[in-house]
């Protein structure tokens, strides 16, 4: 297992972890509707930073806070530097880790994680297993995407934006809201009080790109894979995807119906965020992590690909 | 009307990209989806952006994309009443 | 190559997909709908899958591609879409917008439901390590890249933990 030793957030609700979790825990919700943000685009609902970001830039000033809280340093060899990202900078993903770690002055080569939604989660599995493997002693897993013309483009042209701030688990449920946000957890195998990251699972529907299986079969076996040996009544928390849209939701509750979690309590976190992609997985995880305190805690995520993950957190 | 039909037929095998295909393999009545050829969700939404490029018809609605995509009849009866362009 | 063997090939380019989907694949037809990527992904996959299995070998379930590009060259297509004057986004195309479809395309193919995965990496040396972390019995994993229009290279291969 491996251990968090620093996180942050930055996002439209927040420049650090503790501002995001008050905005959070006082309703507050960085949704709004967008009528001339990108030419041609149809007015839609989102959660954007008041003054656009530049990609670079935005993840190193979340990772610089979540490093100097845990310690470690950045330039250090046993340091890996993580990017969960979808669209990076301007489509380009390989550019932005590279300048992101020469930036930390890191001489590895940095990892990035491109699995649709589910990057976040991912990435924190990817650092779990190299720390495990002894490749490294450190993790810096930075998620972060920005909205772009091309992405809200391309989500209005599949009918899956909500023109509303969106409902998970709702039956008026409409469809999903887009968001932009960075987020940082530095993670170590060396043994540390707090929050750990326990076990982790990837598993692919083998049924359809765009929409998730009826019988949640990936979702379901990650939920299997990540709750094995533990109580459904010791599980604090259970950080669903609850993107809004009428399959996901549908296809989560089976999922965590045939995983016997049905009682476990959930949390979804769109209407805050809005879905923010390749920060989603790392910035959920975190405000899971925030609310929780201490005991058990899974964030589930499912994306284009077929593709779902989930992982357990534990804290005593 | 026979027009139509045949040119909205070349426009759905290039938007849709079935290769080896011609005008004259698709029935005209024959349904789109599920048996037929065997369209899918994506392949729906494709349909939707086709009509509003090509004929100036915008869907908001994709399950209204239900009825008019039974077969390539219905939808040139649909776009003839319909189209702006 | 296959298997240190060179494979003959009449055309170049996309065309040379679409013959080696006929020679090796065929009879599924969603291969016309995919982007380079996912077409040099899924015809690579298709050839190695194809062969006769070693016996007593465990089926692969895990998928685990790499690359520098992402999804570049379909990316750019899709971009044609949104392009000033001519606004007609296209959906067919937008899912093919993330490298991981390629991965998704070869699990529901040979319906693998393990781990699939992936990465963006500098260089191809850099999977190994990330490979060898990963928990396993069978593994199709490798390098499948197509930055530019006609230009695409893959080298994939089953890694079987014992």
């Amino acid at each position: 297992m491996v251990y968090c030793i620093g996180h942050n957030i930055i996002s439209p609700l927040g420049e650090d972890t503790q501002s995001n979790v008050k905005a959070v825990q006082s309703g507050h919700s960085g949704l709004k509707i967008y009528t001339d943000r990108f030419a041609d685009v149809e007015p839609f609902c989102a959660s954007l930073f008041a003054t656009p970001q530049q990609f670079v830039p935005l993840c190193t000033r979340c990772a610089e806070t979540a490093i100097r809280q845990s310690g470690i340093q950045g330039d250090s060899n046993d340091v890996i530097f993580i990017l969960s990202t979808t669209k990076g900078d301007n489509l380009d993903l390989l550019t932005p880790a590279l300048s992101i770690a020469r930036h930390f002055g890191n001489p590895n080569s940095p990892i990035v994680v491109s699995n649709a939604c589910t990057s976040g989660v991912c990435a924190q599995i990817t650092a779990k297993r190299l720390l495990e493997a002894g490749l490294y002693k450190h993790a810096v897993v930075i998620g972060c995407d920005i909205q772009t013309r091309f992405i809200v483009s391309g989500f209005q042209a599949f009918k899956a934006l909500s023109p509303e701030p969106c409902l998970p688990f709702s039956p008026e449920r409409k469809g999903l809201n887009l968001g932009e946000a960075a987020a940082t957890i530095v993670y170590t195998a060396e043994p540390h009080e707090g929050w750990r990251l326990e076990a982790g699972s990837i598993h692919n529907d083998a049924n359809h790109l765009s929409a998730p299986s009826r019988t949640g079969e990936g979702a379901f076996r990650c939920l299997q894979d990540v709750t094995e040996g533990i109580q459904p009544h010791s599980i604090s928390l259970l950080g669903v995807h609850g993107t809004a849209t009428s399959y996901n939701d549908a296809m989560e509750t089976v999922a965590l119906e045939r995983a016997g979690l049905q009682n476990v309590p959930i949390s979804a976190l769109k209407p805050f965020y809005g879905h923010t992609m390749g920060a989603a997985g790392v910035l959920e995880t975190i405000i899971g992590m925030q609310l929780v305190q201490k005991g058990t805690f899974i964030k589930m995520l499912s994306g284009f690909g077929g593709v779902n993950a989930a992982i357990q957190l534990r804290c005593e | 009307m026979e027009q139509l039909i045949e040119q909205l037929k070349q426009q759905i095998i290039e938007s849709l990209n079935f290769e080896d295909m011609t005008p004259a393999d698709i029935d005209a009545d024959a349904p789109l989806f599920g048996e037929g050829l065997g369209l899918d969700s994506i392949d729906a939404l494709e349909l939707i952006m086709l009509l509003d490029r090509e004929y100036g018809i915008k869907l908001a609605d994709p399950k209204a994309g239900k009825a008019i995509f039974k077969s390539v009849r219905i939808m040139a009866e649909y776009i003839q009443a319909n189209r702006t362009k | 190559m296959l298997n240190g063997e060179p494979v003959t090939v009449q055309e170049t380019g996309d065309k040379m997909l679409v013959e080696l989907y006929r020679r090796y694949a065929g009879n599924y037809p969603k291969f016309f709908k995919m982007d380079t990527l996912s077409r040099l992904g899924f015809i690579a996959a298709e050839i190695l899958l194809g062969q006769p299995a070693d016996q007593g070998q465990p089926q692969v379930q895990t998928v685990i591609l790499a690359n520098r590009s992402a999804s570049i060259k379909n990316d750019t297509d899709y971009q044609a879409t949104i392009s000033d004057g001519k606004y007609y986004p296209s959906p067919a195309l937008f899912v093919y917008t993330l490298p991981n479809i390629v991965t998704g395309e070869i699990a529901i193919r040979h319906h693998i439901q393990g781990e699939t995965a992936f990465y963006i990496l500098d260089k191809e040396e850099e999977l190994a390590p990330i490979i060898h972390s990963t928990p396993f019995e069978a593994a199709l994993t490798g390098w499948c890249e197509c930055s530019k229009p006609n230009r695409f290279y893959a080298k994939l291969q089953i890694i079987w933990n014992n």
